[in-house]
Formats: structure tokens, sequence, C-alpha cells
């Protein structure tokens, strides 16, 4: 089940926990200091994406699947 | 000075569920300058990032985890700190009896040091104990609200900013200063200029976002970061021992699997700071309404998150969470540390540096990108010269603060100690 997954640059410090739970489906844009998703990051499961957006610090994670809002990164 | 403090609040309300705290940190509403009038002017912390809120937060973070990133770590994990911790305690535990809490905060200052951007000689025992004064007398500044005299330490604060400045941290910005000039020059004979927190402070400093053209900000900003990566790891160092010897009977075969099993160090060093977080207690006041775990919580309310309690919390630590355990089974997705370095926008941006990366599962092994951490790689070279609790002589608590994760001496045997040989730093 594809995903559709996106880093709000305003929200987003460059933490850095996403790159770390999933290095090959997210990347640290070091002239930005903020985390960009990668294809890769689309076909994750649903679980590592729950977890990756659970634990971004400041909620900047977004996850839609199937048209549902995932969001669960914490409330903006 | 107190006068200034905003002693009422709409409401105090406290969590002490793992899950409650954890909604609260990611709570955009709430923020860590949590009194207003107490960070205005004058205060001791003004415009550091771990009290700042909102988009200029946000920016000094991004520029500021650069140096977090994990080959930036691997670096001081791999290659500084064990040169360092080797040399350091050949020179420091120079006897059978030692006091292991400073050894803890001299081992710990060098690299904050160097990560924040003070260009402090290693090698010189009378600068490193400089520096671990700083961090002694800036700890106390950011406990202000639990001290016991808040004004003596807010003067304190204030006298040891000045010597800090002038003595560590001008040196430091000048040489900077010219090495990113000489940079953007393209001199090619340039020395190349150092990887750490003064330096992105200065290369990015006419952003506005980041509110920095004050030098003072910049100071203390650097003085975080030299606090923040010194205290918690000497304290959790200590405190890891005194788990462990707690623990009667058992703490010399503990010692002994610390000193062969790094992963075990790790997840040692994670139950300690799990039991004994440096702020046991974290604050946060509301900026708006808002809503966390289902209690609503008015603007101007004070909010108490009790993480020494949510670390012990049964649903998420298992029924015998007050027990020393480090091959505790958990939950993957609940941290081993529980929430010692906070959550959210405030999150210890140097965790990974202090306790590595989350540890693997007892059984499993660590893959060659894993890091252990420098606590436990502290922990570790104590384990192997033997280390043992000192019967003559009682460990004592910092009493100058109401924590009572604080140690302020911690005396010790060990059972191997090398004498000082050639060459070694000067004492």
């Amino acid at each position: 089940m594809a995903a559709n997954v996106s880093i709000d640059p305003d929200l987003c410090i460059g933490a850095g926990e996403c790159v770390r739970v999933a290095p090959l489906a997210f990347q640290i844009d070091e002239d930005l200091g903020v985390s960009v998703p990668l294809d890769p990051a689309d076909e994750l499961d649903q679980a590592t994406l729950e977890q990756i957006a659970a634990n971004c610090p400041t909620g900047a994670i977004q996850v839609l699947i199937a048209g549902v809002d995932g969001r669960t990164g914490g409330v903006r | 000075m107190t006068e200034g403090l905003l002693q009422q609040y709409s409401a105090t309300i406290v969590f002490d569920t793992y899950e409650a705290i954890r909604q609260a940190l990611h709570d955009p509403n709430l923020s860590r300058s949590f009194d207003k009038r107490s960070y205005a002017e004058g205060n001791i912390r003004d415009g550091v990032v771990s009290i700042s809120h909102g988009s200029m937060q946000r920016a000094r973070r991004r520029v500021e985890n650069t140096q977090f990133r994990a080959e930036r770590l691997q670096l001081y994990e791999r290659e500084l700190f064990p040169k360092v911790l080797d040399e350091l305690l050949d020179i420091l535990i120079d006897s059978e009896q030692v006091d292991v809490f400073p050894v803890g905060e001299l081992l710990s200052v060098v690299l904050a040091a160097r990560r924040a951007g003070l260009d402090a000689d290693d090698r010189s025992l009378e600068q490193l104990r400089r520096l671990v004064h700083y961090v002694d007398v800036f700890s106390q500044g950011a406990a202000i609200l639990d001290a016991k005299d808040p004004d003596a330490v807010r003067a304190l604060v204030y006298e040891t900013y000045d010597e800090f400045e002038r003595r560590f941290v001008r040196p430091a910005w000048e040489r900077r200063a010219r090495l990113i000039e000489a940079e953007r020059d393209g001199d090619p004979d340039a020395e190349p200029v150092p990887h750490d927190i003064l330096t992105v402070l200065l290369r990015h400093r006419e952003d506005p976002a980041l509110e920095l053209l004050d030098d003072g900000r910049v100071v203390r900003e650097v003085a975080t970061y030299l606090q923040g990566g010194t205290h918690t790891s000497a304290q959790t160092l200590t405190n890891a021992l005194d788990l462990i010897f707690a623990e009667g009977d058992r703490a010399e075969a503990i010692i002994e699997r610390l000193a062969s099993d790094r992963a075990f160090a790790q997840r040692t060093v994670h139950e300690t700071l799990r039991l004994r977080p440096t702020t046991p207690k974290m604050k946060r006041r509301a900026e708006a309404d808002t809503e966390v775990a289902g209690v609503a919580i008015p603007k101007d309310a004070l909010v108490i998150l009790d993480g020494g309690r949510a670390n012990r919390d049964p649903s998420r630590f298992g029924q015998e969470a007050d027990r020393f355990d480090p091959d505790r089974v958990l939950d993957p997705s609940v941290p081993r540390w529980g929430l010692s370095f906070g959550a959210g926008p405030h999150q210890c941006p140097g965790r990974s540096v202090a306790a590595g990366f989350p540890a693997p599962a007892h059984g499993t092994d660590a893959d060659d990108s894993h890091l252990f951490g420098l606590i436990a790689l502290m922990l570790q070279a104590v384990a192997r010269r033997g280390v043992r609790p000192d019967p003559d002589r009682q460990p004592e608590r910092d009493t100058r603060t109401e924590r009572d994760t604080r140690w302020a001496h911690y005396p010790v045997r060990f059972e191997r100690w090398a004498p000082v040989s050639a060459g070694s730093p000067s004492r």
C-alpha cells in the first residue's frame, strides 16, 4: 500500500530521527537543515511510517495513506 | 530580581504518566519559556535555544543540529573520545581511592568544549577544571527555579559568564571569524574552519530568524552546549555506579560484565537515565488554551511533567519498573531511557552523543553504524579499572538543588589503577 509522505520544512528542525530509522527513505538537505523524503519513503510499511511520524520531534512529517490523513507526528 | 517572576498561574496541572507527558512535550502550545516575565531582561538564560519557542527555536536548532549528524558522532565516539578517555583516566585515577564524580566531569568536558567551539587545551587539567567550574555554575543557573538561593545563583552566573567569555569564548570567536573570512576569500593556505556550535552560529549570525545579533546570546548559547554536554554525562556515570553498587553481592559481576560487553554498558546507561533523570520534573507554560490526554489546559497554566514518575510507568516499563534491570525487555517503540532526554522540539540535541543510538535488544548484535554513546564508554572504562565502592567514605549529594539525582562527590576505589606515565598531561 503506497503512502504519500511529506515534511513541512517550516516545522522540521533537522533532528534526523527519520534518517536514523530509514536512511534510504529520508535524507537531510544540509543547505536548508531539514529532512526531505526520498522516493522509497512512500513504500515503507504503515507501522514504520507511523513510528517515524510519531518520533518526529516537531510533528513535521505528514503521512497520507489511501486518502486518509495519517498525520501522527503531533498536533500542529 | 525575583520580583519579576511570574508567581501566579491560571492553573497548575501535573502529568505523571508516560503517554500524557509524551503528548505534552509534543504540544506546540506548551512552551519551555514557561514564565516569560522571568525570562525577560536580565535573565541568565535569555535567548538560549533551550528555553526559546516557535520559529526562532526551530531555526536555531536547524543550524545547531548539523553538529550532531551520525558521521560527526562517529568521529567523536570512535576516534577522539577513546584517546582522551585513556589519557585522562591514566592521570585522574592516580591512586586506589578516587572521587569519581569530578573524573566524569573532566572526561565529559573535553568533548563538550570541543563541540561547543572552545579551543581548550585537552592536556591542561587547569583549563579543564576551570571549564568544569563554569559547567557547575551554569548547571545551577539552569536549575535556578529549584535553587535554594536563586539570587545568589543569579549573581554567580553573571560573574561566571564574564570570565567564560573573556577567557574562552572571545579567543575562539576571533579565531573562527578569521578562518571563516579566509575561507570566504578562497585562501588556499587557510586552516580548515572547525565544526562546532560557535562556528555555525557565526556562519549564520546574519540570518534574522536566529536572533543572534546580540553578542551575549552567542556566549550564552555556547555556554548552554558546554553545560549540557558535560553535566548529564557526569551525573549519569555517577548514578550508574550508585545503582550498581546498590545491587550488593551482584555488583561485582555487573562490573565485570560491563568491562567486556559494551552493549550491556549502553543498556546500563539507558536504565540509569530512566531511573535517575537529570531533570526529574520538566515544566511548561501554556501559551494558549490546549488539551493534553483529555485534560483541558488554560492559557498561562503551569504544567509540571513528572518524568521521574513516568519513567516508572508500569504500562510502559513493566510491573517491576522500579527495579534496576538493564536487560529488561521493552516494546521497541519505548525508549529505554524513558523521557529523560525530553521529546518534541526541545528534545536534547546531544542525546545520541551521550547515550548513542537506541540499544539493540538483549542478545542482538549492533550493526556497524551503531553508536553506544560516550557515557557507556566512560562506564566501561572505569569498570575495566575495577571500580568498587569505597567503604570508608560516603558519597555526597549536591545539596544546592532540590533535584535528588545530582551528586557532588562520589568516592570509589579502583582495583586496577595506573601510575602516571611520562609525557602525560600536566596536572
